[in-house]
């Protein structure tokens, strides 16, 4: 038998809601993305997707408002009959059968169509598909609107019930309305059950629990029961009744001596003989009520016969009940003595002092409030002055915080004295070995010299480099050796290194120099006359062929020729031109670019 | 009041300045301006940051290990007020601070004078290698030749002298 907890019923939702809420969860929480390009097998299984996914949010729903709400064949027959009488067991039943009903078809309409998806061959046929499968789940839907609507309602009234458990402790009010049954309950219990002057003030059972003999009982108080057969009761007393019927409780008929409520102690009477056959089996206690406006020696004769007072109750309870039960199984356990030595319990001596402070009035010591009174505008809070200080004048003193960036408080050590007395020594001992002697070694006149020397280097190195920016060369760079040199800038060049520069005139340069000057004369005065030496004859004739230009001697031809052939070397075996020679003669070499790789490596192609 | 060390560039955080992080951990990081503050976001670490002291005590650039540096510490058993201890302690705040001052700049000086030496070797290498850009190798000699053959001269006549 499934475990109901009427308060924690899920909420029904209305039909319209409830295919909004899932429409929506379809919406979001499916793929959305979908082409006319895409495999038709993708096309049909996002589909697919869809009605079921639906179909599922559908059933795993109303499985669960099924499971929810309680079979009135599982509940307790107490709550089966209230709900009988409150929600109509046939429309309750209907209700839910509708909600199974309309969660099969839902089942069978997507498995139908997700059946027909497979035959979908474009995406409009397929979302036709999806479209009317979701419609029709939606129809059957709506269909359902009436019974959600009627199953929500009493699931809010049916989680508003009083829990009443049926197997515990029960005292049922009942009789007449406006006898006093709220009244009482609400003396005797912490309920707050509306009690007025008319009649039928509560319309429905109410319980509150009371404590008695370190038990709980619950009191229900049920709604008036007027004198009429049990088919023409309204759905109130039909509350009442029920209470009555199957709750095993100690009924507690309670009559109005005092006629107050409207009907007569005769009409109470006659309600009692009526509804005897609900008593069968059960304590019964007549409570007299309002007794305070007429007593009961008041009473006549016929009325006496009927009474029990309140304080004779307990009896009948305890008889009643399933105590007996429990009393079996306990026992009160009693320390024996051992000795006869006195053990009284142990209360500390502080626990003690405080009680007794407690009750006598010991004149309190000033508090700052008070001062504060007494004083008025001058009062300043001053806590400093309940320090608790080896010395008791320096209470007020103000505490340095900072100095100079660094806290003071990091520095408070009781022993700092000491410490800083062993820093000392050892800056002294560090001092005497001479770690602060300063490192201004004089350095000698070489060093210094040096030291000239190189700084001139540098200056000169940046001004070669400044003016080779300067000279600002459009296009090719062409050796040195194509311009001509001046011979003053020479002479000047050589002079700033230091070199002797005067009487140079018969120095090679110069001699090399008149001599080209004197062969361009010669051919000007030669022009007419003689057909003139060729040009390249004279040139070649100054200068040096170039296999020889620079070379010493014979082995350094020698090795010049070695370094020309050796660089020639790789461009040789190439069979290339010449250095520039880059031509490729295969971009693409068969044995490197055809066939598998097998093994071998990726590194070269 | 107290004055806080930044997290990052360890440099001190006055009382209204800066901005302090609590991490879910319970971990509060202290920072004195938007610039440790924007790098600690970067996730840099302070120790590979060239210009926080924690690099520069990392990488043996400053003093780190020395008796100076022991006075100063987060101490967490307070010590009760007692007027003498406190004027002891700031006189003696005082010298260790001198103390420290001195011996962090010794340790300074001594890491660069590496530097010194270095800078020697390259000028000695320099003059060296590129003399010839201000002096010409045989610069003197002619006149040295000449002096020396001057010289020469000079004895041979006064062996001369002397023999006759």
């Amino acid at each position: 038998m499934a475990l109901y907890n009427f308060k924690k019923i899920m909420v029904v939702p209305t039909a319209k809601d409830f295919i909004d809420i899932t429409l929506s969860k379809t919406q979001r929480k499916t793929p959305t993305v979908i082409h006319k390009h895409y495999q038709i097998h993708r096309i049909r299984h996002f589909y697919m997707r869809k009605v079921k996914f639906t179909q599922q949010n559908y059933h795993d729903r109303l499985t669960q408002i099924l499971t929810d709400f309680p079979k009135l064949d599982d509940i307790h027959p107490f709550y089966a009959d209230l709900m009988n009488v409150l929600y109509d067991k046939d429309h309750y039943k209907l209700a839910l059968g509708q909600i199974n009903i309309a969660k099969n078809l839902i089942d069978n309409v997507a498995k139908d169509y997700v059946r027909l998806m497979k035959y979908g061959d474009s995406l409009y046929r397929c979302k036709q598909l999806k479209r009317a499968a979701l419609g029709r789940m939606c129809t059957i839907l709506k269909r359902q609107k009436s019974s959600l609507e009627y199953l929500e309602q009493v699931r809010q009234h049916l989680s508003r019930l009083p829990t009443i458990d049926p197997n515990t402790r029960t005292l049922l009010l009942c009789g007449y309305p406006n006898v006093g049954k709220s009244s009482f309950i609400n003396k005797v219990t912490r309920a707050d059950v509306d009690v007025q002057p008319y009649a039928f003030t509560t319309k429905s059972l109410f319980v509150g629990h009371m404590d008695y003999r370190y038990l709980r009982w619950q009191v229900v108080d049920t709604p008036g029961i007027l004198d009429h057969p049990l088919e023409e009761r309204n759905t109130i007393e039909m509350q009442a009744i029920t209470a009555l019927a199957h709750l095993r409780a100690a009924v507690l008929y309670v009559m109005d001596i005092s006629e107050q409520c409207g009907h007569t102690l005769q009409e109470q009477l006659e309600l009692f003989n009526s509804i005897r056959p609900l008593f069968a089996n059960k304590p019964l206690i007549i409570v007299a009520n309002k007794c305070d406006v007429k007593k009961i020696n008041e009473l006549s004769e016929e009325n006496q016969a009927c009474d029990w007072l309140l304080a004779h109750r307990v009896d009948t309870k305890m008889k009643g009940k399933k105590v007996h039960d429990v009393l079996n199984r306990l026992h009160l356990a009693m320390p024996a003595k051992r000795d006869d030595k006195e053990r009284p319990p142990f209360i500390p001596e502080g626990a003690l002092m405080r009680k007794k402070a407690m009750e006598v009035d010991a004149p309190k010591r000033k508090l700052e409030k008070d001062l504060e009174m007494e004083l008025g505008d001058d009062y300043v809070l001053d806590l400093q002055k309940y320090w608790d200080l080896m010395n008791e004048d320096e209470r007020h003193d103000k505490i340095p915080e900072v100095w100079e960036g660094h806290n003071i408080a990091d520095y408070i050590d009781p022993d700092i004295m000491k410490k800083l007395e062993e820093l000392e020594n050892e800056e002294e001992l560090k001092e005497r070995a001479g770690e602060y002697d300063s490192d201004d070694e004089s350095e000698d006149e070489e060093m210094q010299e040096i030291r000239v020397l190189a700084k001139q280097i540098r200056e000169k190195k940046q001004l070669m480099v400044a003016k080779s920016k300067e000279k600002d060369v459009h296009g090719p760079r062409m050796p040195r050796t194509t311009t001509k040199v001046e011979r003053k800038k020479l002479e000047k060049e050589m002079s700033d290194l230091g070199l002797d520069m005067n009487d140079k005139d018969e120095s090679h340069y110069a001699q090399q120099a008149r001599r080209s000057r004197s062969v361009a004369k010669k051919r000007k005065r030669e022009a007419s006359s003689a057909p003139p030496t060729s040009k390249t004859r004279s040139q070649s004739a100054s200068r040096p062929p170039r296999d020889q230009s620079g070379l010493r001697d014979p082995k350094m031809a020698k090795k010049a020729k070695k370094m020309m052939k050796n660089s020639q070397k790789g461009m040789n075996r190439q069979g290339k031109k010449g250095e520039s020679d880059r031509h490729v003669f295969d971009l693409k070499p068969k044995h490197l670019l055809a066939g598998k790789r097998k093994s071998g490596t990726t590194d070269r192609r | 009041m107290r004055i806080e060390k930044c997290y990052f560039c360890s440099g001190p955080v006055y009382p209204g300045h800066g901005v302090m992080f609590v991490r879910n951990d319970c971990k509060s990081f202290r920072f004195c301006r938007s610039k440790c503050h924007k790098n600690f976001k970067k996730k840099r670490n302070p120790r590979k940051t060239r210009w926080t002291k924690a690099f520069r005590k990392a990488s043996g650039k400053e003093l780190t290990v020395d008796n100076s540096l022991e006075f100063e510490k987060r101490r967490n058993i307070p010590v009760k007020y007692n007027r003498e201890l406190w004027d002891k302690t700031v006189e003696a705040m005082k010298r260790v601070e001198e103390i420290k001052h001195k011996r962090q700049a010794r340790f300074i000086m001594n890491r660069l004078k590496k530097g010194k030496q270095l800078e020697k070797e390259e000028a000695i290498n320099e003059v060296k290698k590129n003399i010839h850009l201000i002096k010409a190798p045989h610069a003197g000699k002619a006149k040295k030749m000449e002096e020396k053959m001057v010289q020469k001269l000079q004895e041979d006549v006064d062996m001369g002298d002397e023999d006759d």
